[in-house]
């Protein structure tokens, strides 16, 4: 009796960890490898460990300056030499701030159009609104690469290429949908009678939806959160379309441009890579207490 | 202060369901009325309207002299009790009290106070810092009538407000909703499908079957005088009996007549269906009135094979099979009846019920 059971809970750990290994594994060999030189991280075999750990590649990215590859320097541009850093390097940082610009906008204008959205579809009966939330996920089974032409040329009619505004625009045509399916489908696991009573209680819909369903939505307000973040600041096709410059270019565009030089330093690439996860890890440390509180108070049924 | 009048109304759903029939109905300044049917009845519906919670699609609804058919909720001096409680999860058994008041911008000192009164009312003040999760049914309940009574609405509304309860807390439940009344002054809707609390709450009963109404009147007159076969049988323990058969006149007496069953109407029946021999009616026997007897039956009782026997503490329920029809009776402890035996049960006729075959309403209204 005690033996199988010790037997499935070794396979599940045996499973979890090999999932754990399956998923950090990359993240690891990312930040360990941005700790190494051009030199060592391309060593046979590779180390896990930096033998001998440098910040060069931070510090490069933080004091990268104008770069014209000529003649006389083309030297350096050998990786060998460990002096290469791309040539659009110093737009990286430019770049992630566009970054956080448009995935802020994005979480924000999300939400203040998702939410109240989801709790009519949710809580106000009205003629079209089963067909309306189908509607709104039908939007959502067509890949982006079909939409890319015609997001192309509304946003280019509009006046808005090499914009920060027009990246805004098109990702929240993205998010949107999926957020208010999200939470509707949430705001309907919340009991009619709640908002039956804080109407008869004496609040408006808007003060129904502010002050009895948002505090208990907190778990789907944080998943959603943490959706339209990640996808704005991951998002590359589009912006790949709709930006030229450092005007509106994002960070997955920089880093991408790294691997167009005469030369690819994997160790700049992988410093850049180790940033560009810092901050959906700050919003996702930020927002864990919600997550739980959030959890424990939906959990209570009225 | 509040007199609500119901003119016409009606309640159409834009599938074409109509939940809501035409409904013309007073209720007075301090009335305890009750909504009762089953489910599906149209009892909440109404309840939602006087709410506003739900639109009237047809008809006028007043509070008073005012049209109330396109005010808001938060407009309305109603408050609401419902069966699923419905407390605010995440806040305290104090602040889901004092949400309303604070929602209508009373000052801080008064909403304390006012809700400190509710609590001390309901006996619930140890509680005032718990969450609902860390309550039990039955607290949970007061909570949910303190966070109604705090605001002193003019109207009070409830919507099943006991069926989650058990059937013990439900009893002394029902009696402190009762005081309530009396002691608040104000006007009562209580929405049910429980016979037992319509009847012992009602100042007046509405009973409602698929969104029309069927009879109002007082609880003895809805028991009493039910105006057709449906009010008759939502109401009593065990419901009445129906029986299939035809009027025989006799001179100057009116019997029902089933087979070898005959029995002597009662004069006000009689009178009304003199002379309509042959006519097919259906009659309507309450459970409890019947008595043992010995003895010939003169027209005044019926003789049956006993199919079953069920004990219940104060009485006995005996199902009786009469001239085909099983038929289920409350008799005293004290007659001694076996299963497979037969029983000669006389019928207290002043209290038959008779309807029409056809269109199921009471011949004596």
């Amino acid at each position: 009796m005690k033996i199988p059971h010790f037997g499935r809970r070794a396979l599940l750990f045996a499973a979890s960890m090999l999932f754990a290994i399956y998923v950090l594994a990359p993240i690891a060999w990312l930040v360990s490898s941005s700790f190494q030189s051009e030199a060592e991280i391309t060593s046979v075999p590779p180390h896990w460990i930096p033998e001998q750990p440098t910040l060069e590649n931070f510090t490069t990215i933080f004091t990268a300056k104008d770069k014209v590859v000529t003649y006389e320097n083309r030297r350096e541009g050998d990786t060998a030499t460990g002096g290469f850093i791309p040539s659009t390097a110093k737009n990286l940082l430019p770049s992630m701030l566009n970054s956080l610009i448009v995935a802020v906008a994005v979480v924000i204008l999300n939400l203040l159009v998702s939410v109240p959205a989801a709790y009519a579809l949710a809580k106000i009966r009205f003629i079209g609104r089963s067909s309306s939330i189908y509607f709104m996920l039908t939007t959502r089974v067509i890949p982006d690469i079909a939409l890319v032409v015609p997001f192309f040329l509304f946003v280019q009619k509009l006046g808005l290429l090499d914009s920060k505004l027009s990246l805004i625009i098109t990702y929240l045509a993205i998010t949107v949908p999926f957020s208010t399916f999200i939470l509707t489908g949430y705001f309907e696991s919340l009991p009619d009678d709640l908002d039956k009573a804080a109407r008869v209680d004496g609040c408006s819909r808007l003060q129904t939806l502010m002050l009895v369903y948002l505090p208990l939505a907190m778990p789907s307000l944080v998943a959603v959160v943490l959706f339209t973040f990640l996808t704005s600041w991951n998002e590359f096709l589009l912006a790949l379309m709709f930006t030229q410059t450092l005007a509106s270019q994002t960070m997955p565009i920089v880093v991408a441009s790294f691997t167009s030089d005469f030369n690819i330093s994997f160790s700049f690439i992988n410093a850049a890579g180790v940033l560009a996860i810092v901050p959906p890890v700050v919003v996702a440390i930020m927002f864990e207490r919600y997550i739980v509180s959030g959890l424990t108070a939906g959990a209570v049924k009225g | 202060m509040a007199r609500i009048r119901f003119e016409g109304v009606g309640k159409n759903y834009p599938n074409g369901f109509v939940a809501l029939e035409n409904l013309n109905l007073d209720i007075a300044d301090k009335e305890f009325l009750v909504l009762l049917g089953p489910s599906g009845c149209g009892k909440s519906t109404t309840l939602n309207m006087i709410a506003g919670l739900e639109d009237v699609t047809e008809g006028n609804l007043f509070f008073d002299n005012d049209v109330m058919n396109t005010v808001p909720p938060h407009k309305r001096d109603v408050s609401m009790v419902f069966q699923s409680y419905a407390l605010y999860p995440n806040k305290t058994v104090y602040e889901n009290i004092a949400f309303g008041l604070r929602m209508r911008k009373h000052p801080k000192d008064e909403i304390d106070k006012r809700v400190r009164d509710a609590a001390r009312r309901l006996e619930i003040e140890p509680l005032l810092e718990r969450r609902p999760d860390q309550l039990s049914g039955g607290q949970r309940q007061r909570v949910a009538l303190g966070r109604a009574i705090v605001r002193q609405p003019s109207v009070f509304l409830m919507d099943e407000p006991l069926s989650n309860l058990d059937a013990t807390l439900r009893i002394s439940m029902r009696a402190e909703i009762k005081q309530l009344h009396q002691v608040m002054q104000t006007t009562f809707v209580y929405v049910t499908h429980d016979q037992a609390e319509a009847l012992t709450l009602a100042d007046r009963i509405v009973v409602m079957r698929s969104g029309v109404v069927q009879q109002i009147g007082k609880p003895d007159d809805i028991y009493e005088r039910p105006r057709n076969m449906f009010v008759a049988s939502f109401l009593g323990n065990p419901p009445i009996n129906f029986m299939d058969g035809t009027l025989e006149v006799e001179g100057d007496r009116v019997l029902f007549r089933r087979g070898a069953l005959a029995l002597a109407l009662p004069p006000h029946i009689a009178d009304r269906v003199a002379g309509q021999a042959g006519r097919a009616v259906v009659l309507g026997i309450r459970a409890e009135d019947v008595a043992s007897h010995s003895g010939a039956l003169r027209e005044d009782g019926l003789q049956g094979r006993i199919l079953s026997v069920l004990p219940v503490g104060s009485d006995q329920f005996l199902e009786v099979e009469v001239e085909g029809t099983r038929l289920f009776f409350r008799v005293g402890k004290e007659g001694q009846y076996k299963e497979g035996e037969n029983a000669t049960l006389k019928v207290n006729l002043n209290r038959l019920h008779l309807f029409d075959k056809q269109d199921s309403q009471s011949l004596v209204w």
